[in-house]
Protein backbone atom coordinates (compact mmCIF):
# COMPACT_ATOMS: atom_id res chain seq x y z
CA UNK A 1 0.00 0.00 0.00
CA UNK A 2 1.12 3.50 -0.78
CA UNK A 3 0.79 6.75 1.07
CA UNK A 4 -0.98 9.65 -0.62
CA UNK A 5 2.39 11.28 -1.07
CA UNK A 6 3.84 8.21 -2.81
CA UNK A 7 0.86 8.00 -5.13
CA UNK A 8 1.44 11.60 -6.08
CA UNK A 9 5.19 11.17 -6.52
CA UNK A 10 4.81 8.17 -8.82
CA UNK A 11 1.56 9.26 -10.47
CA UNK A 12 2.98 9.73 -13.98
CA UNK A 13 4.60 6.29 -14.15
CA UNK A 14 1.68 4.51 -12.50
CA UNK A 15 -0.34 5.98 -15.40
CA UNK A 16 1.73 4.03 -17.96
CA UNK A 17 -0.27 1.20 -19.49
CA UNK A 18 0.69 -2.06 -17.81
CA UNK A 19 2.56 -0.33 -14.97
CA UNK A 20 -0.07 0.64 -12.42
CA UNK A 21 0.15 0.52 -8.65
CA UNK A 22 1.04 -3.16 -8.94
CA UNK A 23 4.17 -2.26 -10.90
CA UNK A 24 5.07 0.41 -8.39
CA UNK A 25 4.66 -2.13 -5.60
CA UNK A 26 7.10 -4.47 -7.38
CA UNK A 27 9.66 -1.67 -7.59
CA UNK A 28 9.21 -0.89 -3.92
CA UNK A 29 9.89 -4.50 -2.96
CA UNK A 30 12.97 -4.84 -5.17
CA UNK A 31 16.56 -4.79 -3.99
CA UNK A 32 19.18 -3.81 -6.57
CA UNK A 33 22.89 -4.43 -6.28
CA UNK A 34 24.71 -1.64 -8.10
CA UNK A 35 28.40 -2.33 -8.68
CA UNK A 36 30.03 1.05 -9.18
CA UNK A 37 29.03 4.62 -8.37
CA UNK A 38 30.90 6.28 -11.23
CA UNK A 39 29.96 7.28 -14.77
CA UNK A 40 27.43 4.48 -15.35
CA UNK A 41 26.51 4.11 -11.69
CA UNK A 42 25.43 7.75 -11.38
CA UNK A 43 22.55 7.69 -13.90
CA UNK A 44 21.57 4.15 -12.88
CA UNK A 45 21.34 5.21 -9.22
CA UNK A 46 19.59 8.51 -9.96
CA UNK A 47 16.87 7.01 -12.18
CA UNK A 48 16.25 3.95 -10.04
CA UNK A 49 15.96 6.19 -7.00
CA UNK A 50 13.63 8.57 -8.81
CA UNK A 51 11.50 5.61 -9.93
CA UNK A 52 11.10 4.42 -6.34
CA UNK A 53 13.18 1.27 -6.15
CA UNK A 54 12.89 -0.29 -2.68
CA UNK A 55 16.53 -0.82 -1.81
CA UNK A 56 19.63 0.26 -3.69
CA UNK A 57 22.81 -1.37 -2.47
CA UNK A 58 25.79 0.49 -3.94
CA UNK A 59 29.33 -0.89 -3.92
CA UNK A 60 32.31 1.29 -4.77
CA UNK A 61 35.71 1.52 -3.07
CA UNK A 62 36.82 4.75 -4.75
CA UNK A 63 37.02 8.30 -3.51
CA UNK A 64 35.83 11.24 -5.60
CA UNK A 65 38.51 12.90 -7.73
CA UNK A 66 38.36 16.10 -9.77
CA UNK A 67 38.84 14.10 -12.99
CA UNK A 68 35.63 12.15 -12.24
CA UNK A 69 33.40 15.20 -12.45
CA UNK A 70 33.07 15.33 -16.26
CA UNK A 71 30.83 12.27 -16.12
CA UNK A 72 30.06 11.07 -12.59
CA UNK A 73 27.17 13.43 -12.03
CA UNK A 74 26.31 12.11 -8.56
CA UNK A 75 29.53 13.65 -7.27
CA UNK A 76 30.20 17.36 -6.98
CA UNK A 77 33.26 19.48 -6.40
CA UNK A 78 32.52 19.64 -2.65
CA UNK A 79 32.78 15.83 -2.49
CA UNK A 80 36.37 15.56 -3.76
CA UNK A 81 38.32 13.28 -1.44
CA UNK A 82 35.14 11.75 0.02
CA UNK A 83 34.05 8.16 -0.52
CA UNK A 84 31.86 7.83 -3.61
CA UNK A 85 29.29 5.71 -1.81
CA UNK A 86 28.83 8.39 0.86
CA UNK A 87 28.62 11.17 -1.71
CA UNK A 88 26.08 9.10 -3.68
CA UNK A 89 23.97 8.20 -0.64
CA UNK A 90 23.74 11.86 0.46
CA UNK A 91 22.37 13.00 -2.96
CA UNK A 92 20.08 10.03 -3.47
CA UNK A 93 18.58 10.48 -0.02
CA UNK A 94 17.60 14.00 -1.03
CA UNK A 95 16.16 12.88 -4.37
CA UNK A 96 13.90 10.37 -2.74
CA UNK A 97 14.00 9.66 0.99
CA UNK A 98 11.65 6.72 0.43
CA UNK A 99 14.43 4.65 -1.11
CA UNK A 100 16.68 2.65 1.20
CA UNK A 101 20.30 3.23 0.23
CA UNK A 102 22.87 0.72 1.46
CA UNK A 103 26.54 1.48 0.90
CA UNK A 104 29.52 -0.82 0.59
CA UNK A 105 32.97 0.78 0.38
CA UNK A 106 34.78 -2.55 -0.06
CA UNK A 107 36.56 -3.69 -3.21
CA UNK A 108 34.54 -6.41 -4.93
CA UNK A 109 36.58 -9.63 -4.94
CA UNK A 110 35.97 -13.28 -5.72
CA UNK A 111 36.06 -13.94 -1.97
CA UNK A 112 33.46 -11.36 -0.89
CA UNK A 113 31.19 -10.91 -3.91
CA UNK A 114 28.56 -13.47 -2.92
CA UNK A 115 28.23 -11.91 0.53
CA UNK A 116 28.16 -8.36 -0.85
CA UNK A 117 25.42 -9.15 -3.36
CA UNK A 118 23.58 -11.02 -0.60
CA UNK A 119 19.88 -11.43 -1.30
CA UNK A 120 19.68 -8.70 -3.96
CA UNK A 121 17.20 -9.41 -6.75
CA UNK A 122 19.57 -8.44 -9.54
CA UNK A 123 23.02 -7.04 -10.33
CA UNK A 124 23.77 -3.89 -12.32
CA UNK A 125 27.23 -3.73 -13.84
CA UNK A 126 28.54 -0.19 -13.63
CA UNK A 127 32.18 -1.15 -13.18
CA UNK A 128 35.24 0.31 -14.84
CA UNK A 129 37.10 -2.94 -15.53
CA UNK A 130 36.49 -6.30 -17.18
CA UNK A 131 37.68 -8.74 -14.47
CA UNK A 132 35.08 -7.47 -11.97
CA UNK A 133 32.43 -7.57 -14.69
CA UNK A 134 33.15 -11.26 -15.29
CA UNK A 135 32.97 -11.85 -11.54
CA UNK A 136 29.58 -10.11 -11.33
CA UNK A 137 28.30 -12.06 -14.33
CA UNK A 138 29.40 -15.35 -12.78
CA UNK A 139 27.85 -14.48 -9.43
CA UNK A 140 24.57 -13.57 -11.10
CA UNK A 141 24.53 -16.93 -12.93
CA UNK A 142 25.34 -18.80 -9.71
CA UNK A 143 22.64 -16.97 -7.76
CA UNK A 144 20.17 -17.24 -10.62
CA UNK A 145 19.52 -13.48 -10.73
CA UNK A 146 19.63 -11.19 -13.78
CA UNK A 147 22.69 -9.21 -14.75
CA UNK A 148 22.57 -5.84 -16.50
CA UNK A 149 25.78 -5.15 -18.38
CA UNK A 150 26.94 -1.74 -19.53
CA UNK A 151 30.29 -0.39 -20.68
CA UNK A 152 31.62 2.78 -22.27
CA UNK A 153 34.69 4.06 -24.08
CA UNK A 154 34.99 7.51 -25.57
CA UNK A 155 31.79 8.18 -27.51
CA UNK A 156 30.89 4.48 -27.68
CA UNK A 157 28.83 2.38 -25.32
CA UNK A 158 27.26 -1.07 -25.04
CA UNK A 159 24.61 -2.77 -22.99
CA UNK A 160 23.17 -6.27 -22.66
CA UNK A 161 20.78 -7.93 -20.23
CA UNK A 162 21.44 -11.47 -19.02
CA UNK A 163 18.78 -13.82 -17.66
CA UNK A 164 20.76 -16.67 -16.10
CA UNK A 165 20.30 -20.05 -17.73
CA UNK A 166 18.04 -18.53 -20.37
CA UNK A 167 20.03 -16.00 -22.37
CA UNK A 168 23.62 -15.40 -23.41
CA UNK A 169 25.87 -14.21 -20.58
CA UNK A 170 28.80 -11.80 -20.61
CA UNK A 171 31.21 -14.71 -20.87
CA UNK A 172 29.35 -16.13 -23.89
CA UNK A 173 29.88 -12.72 -25.46
CA UNK A 174 33.52 -11.99 -24.68
CA UNK A 175 34.93 -15.34 -23.52
CA UNK A 176 37.05 -13.74 -20.87
CA UNK A 177 38.66 -11.33 -23.35
CA UNK A 178 40.87 -8.94 -21.48
CA UNK A 179 41.99 -5.38 -21.86
CA UNK A 180 44.85 -3.97 -19.83
CA UNK A 181 43.53 -1.81 -16.95
CA UNK A 182 44.23 1.69 -18.08
CA UNK A 183 42.82 5.17 -17.99
CA UNK A 184 40.09 5.13 -20.64
CA UNK A 185 38.78 8.13 -22.57
CA UNK A 186 35.14 9.06 -21.96
CA UNK A 187 32.74 11.99 -22.08
CA UNK A 188 29.80 12.20 -19.67
CA UNK A 189 27.03 11.86 -22.23
CA UNK A 190 28.09 8.32 -23.16
CA UNK A 191 27.65 6.71 -19.71
CA UNK A 192 24.54 8.89 -19.28
CA UNK A 193 22.92 7.16 -22.28
CA UNK A 194 24.12 3.66 -21.42
CA UNK A 195 23.36 3.99 -17.69
CA UNK A 196 19.82 5.09 -18.53
CA UNK A 197 19.43 2.07 -20.81
CA UNK A 198 20.54 -0.17 -17.94
CA UNK A 199 18.13 1.53 -15.52
CA UNK A 200 15.33 1.16 -18.09
CA UNK A 201 16.05 -2.55 -18.40
CA UNK A 202 16.03 -2.95 -14.60
CA UNK A 203 12.67 -1.20 -14.31
CA UNK A 204 11.17 -3.26 -17.17
CA UNK A 205 12.46 -6.47 -15.64
CA UNK A 206 11.08 -5.71 -12.18
CA UNK A 207 7.72 -4.42 -13.37
CA UNK A 208 7.49 -7.13 -16.06
CA UNK A 209 7.03 -4.90 -19.08
CA UNK A 210 8.17 -5.08 -22.67
CA UNK A 211 11.03 -7.00 -24.20
CA UNK A 212 14.41 -7.14 -22.54
CA UNK A 213 17.79 -6.58 -24.17
CA UNK A 214 18.57 -10.27 -23.97
CA UNK A 215 20.62 -12.23 -26.52
CA UNK A 216 21.34 -8.84 -28.05
CA UNK A 217 24.31 -6.56 -27.57
CA UNK A 218 23.22 -2.97 -28.05
CA UNK A 219 25.97 -0.83 -29.49
CA UNK A 220 25.75 2.96 -29.23
CA UNK A 221 28.04 4.98 -31.46
CA UNK A 222 27.52 8.58 -30.46
CA UNK A 223 29.91 9.93 -33.09
CA UNK A 224 27.78 8.46 -35.87
CA UNK A 225 24.70 8.78 -33.62
CA UNK A 226 23.71 5.23 -34.39
CA UNK A 227 22.35 2.42 -32.31
CA UNK A 228 22.86 -1.04 -33.73
CA UNK A 229 22.73 -4.47 -32.20
CA UNK A 230 24.41 -7.80 -32.57
CA UNK A 231 22.62 -11.06 -31.97
CA UNK A 232 24.44 -12.94 -29.23
CA UNK A 233 23.80 -16.64 -29.12
CA UNK A 234 24.35 -18.62 -25.95
CA UNK A 235 27.58 -20.56 -26.23
CA UNK A 236 26.85 -24.17 -25.27
CA UNK A 237 30.48 -24.44 -24.17
CA UNK A 238 30.50 -21.25 -22.08
CA UNK A 239 32.59 -21.88 -18.95
CA UNK A 240 30.12 -19.84 -16.89
CA UNK A 241 26.63 -20.66 -18.15
CA UNK A 242 27.11 -23.53 -20.62
CA UNK A 243 27.02 -27.31 -20.36
CA UNK A 244 30.62 -27.45 -19.20
CA UNK A 245 29.89 -25.21 -16.23
CA UNK A 246 26.98 -27.42 -15.19
CA UNK A 247 29.11 -30.56 -15.37
CA UNK A 248 31.75 -29.01 -13.16
CA UNK A 249 29.11 -27.88 -10.68
CA UNK A 250 27.66 -31.39 -10.29
CA UNK A 251 31.00 -32.95 -9.29
CA UNK B 1 35.04 -13.19 -53.01
CA UNK B 2 34.32 -9.94 -51.29
CA UNK B 3 33.39 -9.42 -47.64
CA UNK B 4 31.98 -6.21 -46.18
CA UNK B 5 33.83 -5.07 -43.07
CA UNK B 6 32.58 -2.53 -40.56
CA UNK B 7 34.85 -1.31 -37.79
CA UNK B 8 34.08 0.72 -34.65
CA UNK B 9 34.43 4.51 -34.81
CA UNK B 10 37.41 4.32 -32.46
CA UNK B 11 39.43 2.80 -35.31
CA UNK B 12 38.60 5.74 -37.57
CA UNK B 13 41.85 7.54 -36.83
CA UNK B 14 43.78 4.62 -38.33
CA UNK B 15 41.74 4.47 -41.53
CA UNK B 16 41.15 8.12 -42.41
CA UNK B 17 37.68 7.72 -40.88
CA UNK B 18 36.70 4.98 -43.30
CA UNK B 19 34.57 2.62 -41.21
CA UNK B 20 32.99 0.47 -43.93
CA UNK B 21 35.18 -1.28 -46.45
CA UNK B 22 35.34 -4.29 -48.76
CA UNK B 23 38.01 -6.91 -48.32
CA UNK B 24 38.96 -10.13 -50.11
CA UNK B 25 39.34 -13.45 -48.33
CA UNK B 26 37.81 -16.85 -47.69
CA UNK B 27 38.33 -16.86 -43.91
CA UNK B 28 38.26 -14.36 -41.06
CA UNK B 29 42.05 -14.47 -41.04
CA UNK B 30 42.37 -13.75 -44.77
CA UNK B 31 39.88 -10.91 -44.53
CA UNK B 32 41.64 -9.31 -41.57
CA UNK B 33 44.94 -9.57 -43.36
CA UNK B 34 43.49 -7.90 -46.44
CA UNK B 35 42.02 -5.22 -44.17
CA UNK B 36 45.40 -4.35 -42.64
CA UNK B 37 46.99 -4.50 -46.10
CA UNK B 38 44.55 -1.77 -47.19
CA UNK B 39 44.88 0.15 -43.91
CA UNK B 40 48.39 -0.56 -42.61
CA UNK B 41 47.98 1.59 -39.49
CA UNK B 42 45.33 -0.85 -38.26
CA UNK B 43 47.79 -3.72 -38.18
CA UNK B 44 49.48 -3.00 -34.86
CA UNK B 45 46.07 -2.18 -33.35
CA UNK B 46 44.31 -5.37 -34.39
CA UNK B 47 46.77 -8.19 -34.90
CA UNK B 48 49.24 -9.86 -32.60
CA UNK B 49 52.66 -11.22 -33.59
CA UNK B 50 51.09 -14.42 -34.95
CA UNK B 51 48.66 -12.49 -37.12
CA UNK B 52 45.67 -13.34 -34.89
CA UNK B 53 43.05 -10.83 -33.77
CA UNK B 54 44.21 -9.49 -30.43
CA UNK B 55 42.43 -10.54 -27.26
CA UNK B 56 40.88 -7.13 -26.72
CA UNK B 57 38.84 -7.29 -29.94
CA UNK B 58 35.91 -9.32 -30.99
CA UNK B 59 34.13 -10.01 -34.25
CA UNK B 60 30.61 -10.79 -35.39
CA UNK B 61 29.55 -12.33 -38.69
CA UNK B 62 26.38 -11.05 -40.33
CA UNK B 63 25.47 -9.33 -37.06
CA UNK B 64 25.75 -12.47 -34.93
CA UNK B 65 28.14 -14.01 -32.47
CA UNK B 66 29.87 -17.20 -33.64
CA UNK B 67 31.41 -20.01 -31.60
CA UNK B 68 34.13 -21.00 -31.41
CA UNK B 69 35.86 -17.71 -32.25
CA UNK B 70 38.17 -19.15 -34.85
CA UNK B 71 40.40 -17.12 -37.17
CA UNK B 72 40.01 -19.84 -39.82
CA UNK B 73 36.23 -19.58 -39.88
CA UNK B 74 35.12 -19.51 -43.53
CA UNK B 75 33.33 -16.48 -44.94
CA UNK B 76 31.13 -16.30 -48.03
CA UNK B 77 30.87 -13.69 -50.73
CA UNK B 78 28.78 -10.80 -49.41
CA UNK B 79 29.19 -11.66 -45.72
CA UNK B 80 29.46 -8.84 -43.22
CA UNK B 81 32.29 -8.86 -40.69
CA UNK B 82 32.07 -6.44 -37.73
CA UNK B 83 35.21 -5.78 -35.71
CA UNK B 84 34.69 -4.27 -32.26
CA UNK B 85 36.89 -3.29 -29.36
CA UNK B 86 35.94 -4.96 -26.08
CA UNK B 87 35.11 -1.76 -24.25
CA UNK B 88 35.46 -1.81 -20.49
CA UNK B 89 34.99 1.68 -19.10
CA UNK B 90 32.33 2.76 -16.68
ZN1 LIG C 1 27.62 -17.84 -20.89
Amino acid sequence: MFTAEELQRYDRQIMIYGFGEAGQEKLKKAKVFLAGAGGLGSPVAIYLTAAGIGTLRIADHDKVELSNLNRQVLHWEENIGKRKVDSAAAKLGKFNPGVKIETIAETITEANISRLVGDSDLIVDAMDNLPTRYLLNKTAIQKGIPFFHGAVYGFEGRAMTVLPGKTACLNCLYHGASVPKEKFPVIGVTPAVIGCIQATEVIKYIVGLGELLTDRLLNFDALRMKFNEFKINRDPNCEVCGNKAKRVKKK
Amino acid sequence: MSVNVEISSIFGRYTGNVLNMKVEGKTVRECLHDLVRQFPDLKRMLLDGDGNLMHSYDYFINGESVYPKDMNRPLKDGDKLNIIFVIHGG
